[in-house]
């Protein structure tokens, strides 16, 4: 028997008006990973999870979500699926109880206490779990935020941008707790722009203006990156750039014959970010500058 | 022998019924939940009456003359308070949920539209039985309205009949707008034409006949017409089951339609 793919679309357009937000996007998420989607504001990302949590309309094309139709088995999609939006989404004049209780109560869990109680302890606010979310810091409404999703142990879990507001501890802490629940089988899609967690997924997709650039995993997208090699002979320095310095490096270094003048060798790879930018470069300059601001 | 089941369908069927009369309380709850955490909000809606009819009174003591029936203007005014705070408590409370993206966390957690609309409907229809009483009580105090227990039960229904539809009506309307500034506009177009409209100050057969039609779409006009036999001596509701009967199908209609747009999808 064949495991169903977690997330599956297939030539995706999403029109607003005659705006495309979405022009023909093709992904499959496999169960049990962490999928993230990198990109700059406008590139399509919360678009995309909208239409996967059935939260959007889709203009053309198929999705599927552990093999449901998001618009054809909308029950049965939202008792196996979880979505903190981008925004914290929440009652800010009820607790965080409150808020944990209410959207607990929508999947009619049976011990739902328990469970608030849970995920009150996961995110770290079950000291202010009766203080009103209007008193809360924009991180800790992140967190509630996530605590909700997380309510009903969804098996794939769609996170727009979870992290955004939050401390680097408590970052640390929430990507520990995806990777464990990447690793009991449930998925994981996360938007992000940032690039130190795109590196922490298992597969990764660039988006830019609609489009998806690449999907590989950050390894092989790291390799699509050109390493520079600084040879310094004396005091002259020489720069080369090669685009896989495994292979290319030692042919290199033969020209120098092991030159007891050689004082030093520096290898500088280029960062996830340079790559994503240079992607995104590659085709339209202008977009470039968007993504670095 | 084995005692009788339930086929599959029928208990799944059964189930799905509970789980949608839970989540409507559920909804019910956390809103009412809401409304006792703003006590501002609370205290204005309840002061907020009492404050207009203690004005209203006012007014129509410095009109006071020979001929000059109050009752005939002061009951349907009664109702016209609460059917406009009501509306505008409830529309604007929906669209706030629209703009800070809970309702589409609702949705995206399997609450359903009729679940969401039943639910604000409850809990609006709490607040909206404590604004008529207060009004009618205040009413009755300040203009020595001296009909019979039925006659006030009557017209308590009517105006609390009004008022849940003012909150359907407030759900429907507000499945129109994005933001609190569109929804604002709607009370001039809407709400404060059936004062003119509903026959609460002149009788509509006086209004041009194409107005006339106008008339019949606010819901004043069938709560205006139910009153104004209701506060004749000997009268009751059933002097005019006709505009009765439409003030409950107008209800049934704006609930359905509120059902019927509110909009699950971008």
């Amino acid at each position: 028997m064949t495991e169903v793919t977690a997330v599956e679309i297939k030539g995706l357009r999403k029109l607003y008006g005659k705006f495309e937000a979405l022009k023909g996007i093709n992904l499959e998420v496999e169960p049990g990973t962490i999928f993230g989607l990198l990109g700059a504001n406008g590139a399509g990302k919360t678009t995309m999870i909208k239409i996967l949590v059935g939260s959007a309309r889709l203009s053309s094309g198929e999705v599927r979500v552990m093999g449901l139709n998001p618009f054809k088995e909308t029950a049965r999609l939202r008792a196996i699926t979880g979505y903190m939006p981008q925004a914290p989404a929440l009652y800010e004049d009820l607790s965080a109880r409150d808020n944990l209780s209410f959207f607990g109560a929508a999947h009619h869990l049976p011990h739902l206490k328990q469970r608030v109680a849970e995920v009150l302890e996961f995110t770290k606010l079950t000291s202010r779990q009766n203080d009103p979310v209007y008193a809360f810091s924009g991180g800790m409404k992140q967190r509630v935020s996530l605590a909700c999703a997380l309510i009903h142990q969804p098996q794939v879990l769609f996170l727009d941008e979870p992290t955004a507001g939050i401390d680097p501890r408590l970052r640390v802490a929430f990507w520990q707790h995806f990777r464990e629940l990447a690793r009991q089988g449930n998925t994981l899609f996360v938007s992000t722009h940032l690039m130190d967690e795109a590196l922490l997924c298992d597969k990764l997709a660039v988006m830019r203006d609609g489009v998806v650039l690449v999907s590989d995993t950050p390894k092989n997208i790291m390799r699509m990156g050109r390493s520079r090699v600084h040879i310094w002979r004396g005091a002259e320095e020489k720069v080369f750039t090669v685009t896989n310095y495994p292979s290319q490096l030692p042919s290199l270094l033969q020209d120098y014959q092991l030159d007891p003048a050689i004082t030093k060798i520096e290898l500088e790879e280029d960062t996830l970010e340079t790559i994503v930018l240079e992607l995104i470069n590659a085709k339209q300059p202008e977009m470039a500058e968007v993504a670095h601001v | 022998m084995s005692s009788p089941t339930l086929s599959p369908d029928l208990t799944r069927a059964g189930g799905e019924v509970g789980y949608a009369l839970n989540r409507t309380l559920v909804i019910t709850s956390r809103v009412l939940r809401q409304l006792s955490h703003d006590r501002r909000f609370l205290a204005l809606s309840l002061v907020g009456p009492i404050v207009i009819v203690f004005f209203l009174k006012l007014f129509f003591d410095s009109l006071e003359g020979p001929g000059l029936v109050v009752s005939r203007y002061i009951v349907p005014v009664g109702a016209f308070i609460v059917h406009f705070l009501t509306y505008i408590l409830c529309s604007l409370a929906l669209v706030r949920e629209r703009t800070s993206q809970t309702l589409a966390r609702m949705f995206v957690n399997g609450f359903r539209r009729t679940e969401i609309i039943l639910g604000y409907l409850l809990a609006y229809t709490l607040l909206a039985t404590l604004q008529s009483l207060i009004v009618l009580v205040e009413l009755a105090f300040f203009f020595n309205l001296n009909y019979s227990f039925g006659t006030q039960a009557s017209i308590y229904l009517i105006i609390w009949l009004l008022a849940v539809i003012s909150i359907a009506l407030g759900i429907f309307l507000s499945n129109f707008a994005r933001n609190e500034g569109q929804m604002l506009p709607t009370i001039p177009l809407i709400i404060l034409p059936s004062v003119f409209l509903s026959g609460m100050l002149i009788a509509v057969d006086k209004l041009p006949e194409w107005v006339q039609w106008i008339s019949r779409l606010t819901p004043l006009f069938y709560a205006n017409n139910v009153i104004q036999k209701l506060i004749k001596p000997t009268g009751n509701i059933g002097d005019d089951w006709g505009s009765f009967i439409g003030l409950l199908v107008y209800g049934l209609i704006i609930m359905l339609l509120a059902s019927l747009t509110l909009q699950e999808r971008e």
